[in-house]
C-alpha cells in the first residue's frame, strides 16, 4: 500500500466516524466539534479528486466562517447548550430509511458507468486558473446571479434582525 | 490560457431581467432616503417596473431575439412565463400596500425583495443550463424564506419562514443531488448536451435517479403530494399577500424549468417520466381536494386548493405535445388571476390578528359589501371551474388535451376531482350569501386592493369568454421549446 492511500483511508475513515459522531454525540458542543472534522476531511478528499481549489474554499469557509458561526450560535444562546440532539427512539425508522436509501444508492453508484475524465491519474494541475476564465466567461451569468442572491440574502437577515421602534412586541423574535 | 475579452451579450435580449433588477435596487436606494411610513411610492415604483418589464417581455415574445449568453435562452416560451411572472408580481404588489400598512410592517424592503424573487423566477424560466436554473431557483426561495417570515413577531410567520427554509433547503439539496449525477453521467450541465448523450446511453439506474431527484426538486416548489406538508402551515403562517405571491409565481416558475428540462434533456425518458407524473398527479389531485374539504381556515383551504390545481396542471404535462403544454401555459395564466384575487377578498376582510382567516368570517359578506361578495364568487365559481369563467376555459383545454392524447381515464380522475372541489369553494359562497352576517365584519377597502380585485375579475371573465388570445399566445410560445 502506497503513502497516498494510506492517508486516503484514514481521511475517509476520520470523516465517515465524525459524521457519525456529529448525529450521536448528546452534547451539541462535541457535536459541533465532530463536525469540525467531517469538514476537515471532506476538504482533505477534494485533494485527492485533483480539486485544490474547491479543498481551499472548503477549508476556508466551512472550518473557518461556517464552525465558527455554529460555535457562536451555539455559545450565545444558553438555551441550547445542554440539549441533547440525540433521540433514542427515533433510531429504528432512521435506520430503515437510511438503510433503504443507502442501498439504493450503493447499488446505483457502483453499477454506474460514470465519466471518467481522461488523465485523471497524471500530474495534479492548478485548477484556480480554469475556473476563473470559466466564471467570467460561459459563466458569467450565474456568478453575477449569486452576486444577487447574496444580496437577497443580506437585506433578508437586516430586515428579519433590525429591531423596530415603537412597535408591539408579542413572541419570539426571529 | 489566454484570457480574452467575452464578447457582450446583447442587452435588449435581457431586458425584463434588468428593468427587475435595476427596480429593486432603486426601490432600497429610495427607500433609504424616503421619509419613513409612507411606502405607496415605493410600491407604485415596483408596480411600474413590473409593468415595464412585462411590455418588453411581450414584445420579445413577438419578435424573439437570439442571444449569445450561455445557457439563457430567450425564447417566446420564456417570455410567456415573465409575463405572468410580472403580472402576479403587479397585483401582489397591488394587494400588499394597504395591509402592511395596517399590520405594522410597511417596509420599503418588501416590494425590493418581490422583485428579487421575480428576478429568480424570470431566470429559471429561461435558463437552458442547469447551473442557472438553480442558482434562478435559489435566488427565488431564499427571497421567499425571507417574505414567509416578514411579519416578525408573529409566532407563526415565524414557524411558516423556518419550516419553508428547513424543508425547502432540504428539497434544494435532493434538486442538487440529481444535477450532479445528471453531470457524472453526461459531463454536462447544458440541457441540449444532456439531451444528446442521455439519448444514446441505454437507461442505467443512475439516469432514473437523476431524474426522480430532479423531479422531486420542482415538486417541492410546485406543492406535489408528497412533497406538500409545507404548504398549508407555509401558506396559513405567511402573510397573505405573500401566500398569494407564493401560491402563484414560484409555482409558475417550477412548472416553467420543469417543463423545459424534462422535455429537452430527458426527452427520450417521456415514458419513464410519464408514468412517475401520473401517479403524483392523482396523489396530488385527490389529496388537495379531499383533505381541503375539511379545512376551516380560508388560507389553508386555499393552500390545499392550491395543491389541487398543481394536480390538474400535471395532467396537462402528463398529455404533453403542443396540445398538453400550451394548456397548461393558459392555465397558469388564468390560475394567477384567479387565485391572487382570492388572496385579495382574504386581505380585504383581514383584521390584524388573523381574524378573517377563518372561512365563517365571510358569512353575510354579501350584505355587508355587494361588490366585494361578487368578486370573490367570481374567483370562487373559476376555481372550481364553473363556465363562464376563465377557470372552466382553462381545465377544459387541459382536459381535453389529456383525452386527445390517449390519457382518457386521467382526465375522468380530474374531471371528478374538480366536482369534489365545488363542494369547498361552493361552502364560502354558499356562507357569503346564505348566511347572516355575524359580527360585523369591516373591510380595509383600498384603492389599489380595488384594482387589482377588477383587473382580476375582468381577467377573468375575458379570458373566459373569448380564450382564444391568450391561447393563441400559448402556442406560439410552446412551438419555440417543442
Amino acid at each position: 500500500m502506497e503513502l497516498k492511500e494510506i492517508i486516503f483511508f484514514i481521511l475517509a475513515t476520520a470523516t465517515v466516524l465524525s459524521g457519525w459522531l456529529v448525529v450521536s454525540l448528546k452534547n451539541i458542543i462535541h457535536s459541533a466539534f465532530a463536525l469540525l472534522i467531517t469538514f476537515f476531511g471532506v476538504g482533505g478528499l477534494f485533494v485527492y479528486l485533483s480539486a485544490d481549489f474547491l479543498a481551499a474554499t472548503q477549508i476556508l469557509i466551512y472550518v473557518g466562517g461556517v464552525m465558527i458561526l455554529v460555535l457562536f450560535a451555539i455559545m450565545l444562546s444558553e438555551k441550547v447548550y445542554n440539549v441533547s440532539i440525540f433521540h433514542a427512539s427515533k433510531i429504528l425508522p432512521g435506520l430503515l430509511v437510511l438503510g433503504g436509501v443507502q442501498v439504493v444508492l450503493l447499488r446505483v453508484m457502483i453499477e454506474s458507468p460514470w465519466r471518467i475524465r481522461a488523465g485523471a491519474d497524471s500530474v495534479m494541475r492548478p485548477t484556480t486558473e480554469i475556473l476563473g476564465g470559466l466564471l467570467l466567461n460561459e459563466y458569467l451569468l450565474p456568478f453575477e446571479v449569486i452576486s444577487v442572491l447574496l444580496l437577497a440574502a443580506l437585506i433578508g437577515a437586516v430586515v428579519l434582525i433590525r429591531k423596530e421602534v415603537k412597535r408591539r412586541r408579542e413572541g419570539a423574535c426571529l | 490560457m489566454t484570457l480574452s475579452m467575452p464578447p457582450i451579450p446583447n442587452l435588449h435580449a435581457i431586458a425584463p431581467e434588468i428593468i427587475v433588477l435595476l427596480t429593486s435596487l432603486l426601490v432600497l436606494l429610495i427607500d433609504l432616503i424616503q421619509l419613513r411610513g409612507k411606502k405607496g411610492g415605493l410600491a407604485f415604483l415596483g408596480a411600474a417596473g413590473l409593468a415595464l418589464a412585462g411590455i418588453f417581455s411581450y414584445k420579445l415574445l413577438q419578435h424573439p431575439l437570439a442571444t449569445d449568453i450561455p445557457g439563457f435562452a430567450v425564447d417566446a416560451y420564456a417570455q410567456f412565463f415573465k409575463i405572468i411572472f410580472c403580472l402576479a408580481g403587479l397585483m401582489v404588489i397591488g394587494i400588499s400596500v394597504r395591509y402592511l400598512t395596517l399590520e405594522g410592517f410597511s417596509l420599503g424592503e418588501y416590494y425590493s425583495i418581490i422583485l428579487l424573487a421575480i428576478l429568480g423566477q424570470m431566470i429559471m424560466a429561461s435558463g437552458t443550463h442547469l447551473l442557472v436554473i438553480y442558482v434562478g431557483l435559489e435566488l427565488m426561495a431564499i427571497s421567499l424564506y425571507i417574505l414567509a417570515g416578514f411579519f416578525k413577531h408573529h409566532p407563526k410567520s415565524n414557524e411558516a419562514a423556518v419550516k419553508y427554509f428547513l424543508l425547502g433547503s432540504f428539497s434544494s439539496g435532493i434538486f442538487l443531488y440529481g444535477i450532479m449525477m445528471a453531470y457524472g453521467l453526461t459531463g454536462s450541465l447544458d440541457l441540449s448536451v444532456i439531451a444528446g448523450k442521455v439519448a444514446g446511453a441505454e437507461l442505467t439506474g443512475l439516469l432514473l435517479l437523476a431524474v426522480i431527484m430532479m423531479g422531486a426538486g420542482f415538486a417541492f416548489k410546485i406543492a406535489a403530494v408528497p412533497f406538500h406538508f409545507w404548504t398549508p402551515d407555509v401558506y396559513e403562517g405567511s402573510p397573505t399577500s405573500v401566500t398569494a405571491f407564493m401560491s402563484v409565481g414560484p409555482k409558475a416558475a417550477a412548472f416553467a424549468a420543469l417543463i423545459r428540462v424534462f422535455s429537452s434533456a430527458f426527452g427520450t425518458l417521456r415514458v419513464e417520466w410519464t408514468t412517475l407524473f401520473i401517479c403524483l398527479s392523482i396523489a396530488t389531485m385527490v389529496t388537495g381536494n379531499l383533505v381541503a374539504l375539511r379545512q376551516t381556515n380560508i388560507k389553508r383551504m386555499l393552500a390545499y386548493s392550491s395543491i389541487a390545481h398543481a394536480g390538474y396542471l400535471m395532467v396537462g404535462f402528463v398529455a404533453g405535445g403542443e396540445l398538453g403544454i400550451s394548456s397548461m401555459l393558459l392555465y397558469l395564466r388564468i390560475y394567477a388571476f384567479m387565485n391572487i384575487g382570492a388572496f385579495g377578498v382574504v386581505i380585504l376582510l383581514n383584521r390584524v390578528g388573523g381574524i378573517g382567516d377563518r372561512i365563517d368570517d365571510f358569512a353575510g359578506l354579501s350584505k355587508v359589501s355587494r361588490a366585494s361578495a361578487f368578486v370573490m364568487l367570481v374567483f370562487m365559481l373559476s376555481l372550481a371551474g364553473i363556465p363562464p369563467t376563465a377557470g372552466f376555459a382553462g381545465k377544459f383545454y387541459i382536459f381535453m388535451a389529456a383525452v386527445k392524447n390517449g390519457y382518457v381515464w386521467l382526465a375522468v380522475i380530474g374531471v371528478l376531482n374538480s366536482a369534489v372541489s365545488a363542494y369547498y369553494y361552493l361552502r364560502v359562497i354558499m356562507r357569503m350569501y346564505m348566511v347572516e352576517p355575524g359580527d360585523e365584519p369591516v373591510l380595509n377597502v383600498s384603492t389599489a386592493l380595488s384594482a387589482i380585485l377588477l383587473i382580476a375579475v375582468v381577467g377573468i371573465i375575458a379570458i373566459g369568454i373569448f380564450p382564444g388570445f391568450c391561447l393563441d399566445l400559448a402556442r406560439t410560445s410552446v412551438t419555440s421549446i417543442l
